[in-house]
């Protein structure tokens, strides 16, 4: 099968597969800004998000390092970003400006919103233009920074779409491709097999380490996960226990003597090399799909079982499912059925080749489920509260 | 040969999970993930599709196996052919308290 697909060069060497001038807005105050120059200038696309005011320490960073990660994605041809106060905003520029891409900032005060809006379009018109001027060169599915995660499982998605999955990153890291995966708090119960599959016997104990610290995280709050981990859908669709869940979720990382996993990632961090990472992360979907945007991904394949919708603005998100009933009532959200692989139709290498198939199609250009329907949540992770 | 309606993941296993609705009473056939070895079960009670039944009985406070791997504690007495889920099947990591 051929993975001869078709991106754009970023000044940077990276390869992307949209081509999108991105308005982030620093903070919620900038939202309305944002929006409107994107409603003004064709080919522009507004990051609204609900946060950005007093953070401080390591939750501000995060915030910093979210939206300089998605604004210097390779999907992303050039950013404008617009804040209440100008150095927030320069801020983030100079970040996302590292790439090379073209970037302008704009800070609300001492101009007002309306003379912002008008002084960041004109800039976003000339942005727009550069975008469309890029041309499109042959790359290979390889070359890609693509993340993986599952959402809505059920029992199907430990039986075949995580497997599934698991077999893709196979391929693409025999290829010299580079996945991410992870999901802290869905490894609790399997994090005995999962942590045999690093590389080194460090990044072992480090992956074991992040897990005993997001479990301490939970204790220490007096609380557990019941009624979180699993989810209601979880259960309705026939996993009972955590321990249960996370045997499914881990099939993701593929076979370990294929792909041994290469580095323990903090929060929004870009992977240093090719092969397979894992992500200290939120199971929430939205969340971590922006976490594996600001990393860089700039494809994502989401495995589903009862059906979760998500999207994301900057990184296309393609969904599989081995759930029959879900495929059959919520089909226009699955990208690639491989419920064949419960009634024993499809093997698993085959079931992979249907997902590298669509991929493909996905990095040449053609809209996922997610993208067709507008799903595109862009939901940045809060450590703790605002001062 | 018989078409399953339930797969199972490992041999040790002492659940497989429906891959479409189970009728109670219904005889079914469980596949493997690999291989072509059959096993048969009589559902006592009904399992709609990615829910558990039971290969085996598990005795309460015993583990229930999945993946070849611990899944939880049973808090009753499991049979051969009973639908597995939260009313007989607890994790052992959390919900304790």
């Amino acid at each position: 099968m051929s993975t001869k697909i078709i991106g754009y060069k970023r000044e940077n060497g990276k390869i992307g597969i949209r081509n999108y001038v991105a308005i982030i807005p620093v903070d919620d105050l900038s939202n309305n800004a944002c929006e409107s120059v994107a409603k003004i200038v064709q080919g522009t696309m507004a990051l609204p998000h609900p946060y950005g005011r007093l953070q401080y320490g390591p939750d501000l960073d995060l915030h910093f390092r979210t939206l300089i990660g998605n604004g210097a994605n390779a999907n992303v041809a050039a950013a404008i970003v617009i804040g209440i106060e100008p150095n927030w905003a320069r801020r983030i520029a100079e970040g996302i400006a590292k790439t090379g891409k073209p970037v302008a900032y704009f800070g609300i005060e001492g101009h007002g919103v309306l003379k912002t809006i008008e002084m960041a379009a004109r800039k976003a018109k000339e942005f727009t233009q550069y975008a469309t001027a890029q041309e499109k060169v042959e790359a290979d599915l390889s070359d890609l920074l693509i993340s993986f995660k599952c959402g809505e499982s059920d029992t199907t998605s430990g039986l075949g779409g995580n497997p599934t999955a698991g077999r893709v990153g196979e391929r693409l890291i025999a290829a010299g491709g580079t996945v991410i995966f992870g999901e802290t708090s869905e490894t609790t119960g399997a994090e005995h097999i999962l942590a045999r599959h690093f590389a080194t016997k460090e990044l072992s104990e480090k992956y074991l380490q992040t897990h005993r610290n997001y479990l301490k995280v939970i204790e220490d709050s007096g609380e557990d996960l019941m009624g979180s981990q699993p989810t209601e859908g979880n259960i309705a669709g026939g996993l009972t226990t955590i321990e249960e869940k996370a045997l499914g979720n881990i099939q993701k990382a593929g076979r370990k003597e294929k792909c041994p996993v290469q580095s323990v990632l903090d929060l929004a961090q870009a992977p240093a090399g090719p092969g397979l990472h894992f992500m200290d992360s939120s199971s929430a979907a939205a969340e971590y799909i922006t976490l594996m945007g600001a990393a860089g991904a700039v494809l994502h394949l989401f495995i589903t079982g009862q059906g979760n919708i998500v999207g994301n603005p900057v990184v296309p998100t393609v969904k599989i499912s081995a759930n029959p009933k879900t495929v059959a009532t919520m089909g226009e959200h699955i990208d690639v059925d491989v419920s064949g692989l419960l009634s024993r139709e499809l093997d698993l290498d085959a079931a992979a080749d249907k997902v590298m198939a669509c991929l493909v199609a996905t990095a040449r250009g053609r809209f996922t489920c997610a993208e067709a329907l507008g799903q595109k949540e862009f939901v940045l992770t809060r450590l703790y509260p605002s001062a | 040969m018989a078409k399953h309606k339930f797969l199972l993941h490992e041999e040790e296993d002492s659940v497989g999970v429906a891959v479409a609705d189970i009728e109670k009473g219904e005889k079914v056939y469980g596949a493997f993930l690999h291989g072509d070895k059959l096993v048969d079960v009589v559902a006592n009670d009904n399992i709609p599709l990615g829910h558990k039944i039971a290969v085996k009985p598990v005795k309460s406070g015993d583990f229930v196996i999945k993946y070849g791997e611990k899944i939880g504690k049973c808090y009753q007495d499991i049979q051969t052919g009973d639908w597995v889920h939260t009313h007989n099947l607890k994790g052992d990591r959390w919900g304790k308290k």
